[in-house]
């Protein structure tokens, strides 16, 4: 008995993992009948994985044990039996095919992309992600909203560090929300395991995929297909709400647009621009140019200085509107609304001792735009 | 099986389903590389490959059936 002492802790450990949710090495059952069905596959065909490696390294360790040199073992030279190659063969198979059926019918169901209450197109972009509610007159981008001072190890890492968003994917439970997966410039992927949608977003093509939330909450994902410098920082957050608070908020997003359009119009101060522009950089700007406006030499230029930036105005708008082709910057234009764009252009010309003083019109974008 | 020549169509077939499979004793394999043309065992192989894309295509059918697709 006494020698059996150094069972105690792995039995205890054994006996205390189920209750162990933090200890998270396996997959989600998610929170849709499809993720349940997804997680109840993995775990059968897990333990048949197990039961496969315990008959077959039973089999070999006990033939290791049995057939050893020191009892006379002598070695039996063949070169074939059709019938163990037929058995070996067909086992297997039998095997696979047990656990293709039920596969099968669960990938039907995930295909089945007919039939949606609600359509969003999801699109990915270098590096947020940009929603599309179809005929509901919605559309917005999702951009990390992890402070950059916690990136950068200048202060404590928050709750959901890296996985916080400023304007998350809202969806109404019980609804079948059908998404079109695109992106704008390379494969992205969109990953939420609580919805048990995982899809490649890729330029010039749609993917679809659906999902019935079944739980007002919270559900965070990732983009799983590396996508470029900040690919580890453009998080998904899904927030699920009842029908009455979806409503609500359909009513609300659609007001703030109204109000942001209204707002191109208006007079700005310099002072206000540069505020509002101060957030817009650190958002959209701030991953490449840095928080610092001083790039990254040899891969993004500095905006400290720079000559279109303190001089050439046309220039500084041109390409922040429009991209330059074959590089990194992207042709912001469709992406920040006009008082957005002229707020960090004056911020870009104005800060870090820039100091030009020039103030960039919300009016002067929208004349751009048309 | 024992005249070749009578029975070739057949014993061709079941050589190439046993290709498909992936086991074949060394006897049957020696016996088809030395009785008939190659020919015959060519074509033999892509009717069975296409009768195997058609089995494959109506079980995926009938999958989608019973799953009321």
């Amino acid at each position: 008995m006494i020698k059996r002492v150094w069972l105690l802790p792995w039995i205890g450990l054994f006996l205390s993992l189920p209750a162990k949710a933090a200890w998270e090495v396996n997959i989600t059952p998610g929170a849709t009948a499809i993720s349940r069905e997804v997680y109840d596959l993995h775990m059968i065909i897990f333990w048949i994985c197990v039961a496969i490696g315990v008959v077959v390294f039973g089999v070999m360790f006990w033939s290791i044990f049995h057939h050893r040199k020191s009892r006379g073992a002598e070695a039996r030279n063949f070169h074939e039996n059709t019938a163990v190659e037929i058995l070996w063969t067909l086992i297997p198979f039998v095997i696979l095919i047990a656990m293709a059926i039920p596969a099968t019918a669960t990938l039907i169901k995930m295909y089945d992309n007919t039939d949606s209450d609600i359509d969003i197109q999801v699109t990915g972009y270098q590096w947020k992600w940009r929603y599309q509610y179809l005929g509901q007159d919605i559309d917005f981008f999702s951009s990390l909203s992890t402070p950059r001072e916690q990136i950068n190890n200048e202060a404590a890492k928050g709750e959901n560090y890296l996985l916080e968003v400023d304007n998350p994917l809202v969806l109404p439970v019980g609804q079948k929300v059908r998404f079109l997966f695109t992106a704008a410039d390379v494969i992205h992927s969109w990953w939420v395991p609580d919805l048990a949608v995982k899809k490649d977003a890729i330029p010039g093509f749609i993917n679809e995929s659906w999902a019935i939330p079944e739980e007002p909450g919270i559900y965070r994902g990732q983009c799983t297909e590396l996508c470029g410098r900040d690919h580890g920082f453009m998080p998904i957050v899904v927030e699920v709400k009842s029908q009455a608070d979806f409503d609500l908020w359909l009513a609300d997003t659609r007001n703030a647009a109204q109000a942001q359009a209204a707002a191109a119009s208006e007079e700005w101060t310099l002072e206000q621009l540069m505020e509002r522009g101060e957030q817009v950089y650190n958002t959209s700007c701030a991953a490449c140019h840095q928080a610092t406006g001083q790039g990254i030499p040899g891969a993004f230029p500095a905006l400290v200085g720079s000559p279109m930036v303190t001089t050439d105005i046309d220039a500084h708008i041109n390409i922040v509107l429009h991209g330059k082709a074959g590089t990194a910057m992207q042709a912001f234009g469709a992406q920040l609304n006009a008082v957005d764009l002229a707020a960090v252009i004056t911020y870009e010309r104005n800060a870090w001792g820039n100091d030009t003083g020039d103030s960039v019109s919300p009016q002067r974008i929208t004349e751009l735009q048309q | 099986m024992s005249d070749p020549k009578k029975n070739g169509l057949f014993k061709a077939a079941l050589s190439a389903l046993a290709a498909m499979f992936g086991v074949q004793s060394e006897r049957n394999r020696q016996e088809d590389f030395s009785s008939g043309s190659p020919l015959r065992y060519l074509l033999t192989g892509v009717l069975m490959v296409a009768l195997f894309v058609v089995g494959v295509i109506l079980l995926v059918r009938l999958a989608l059936m019973l799953a009321g697709g």
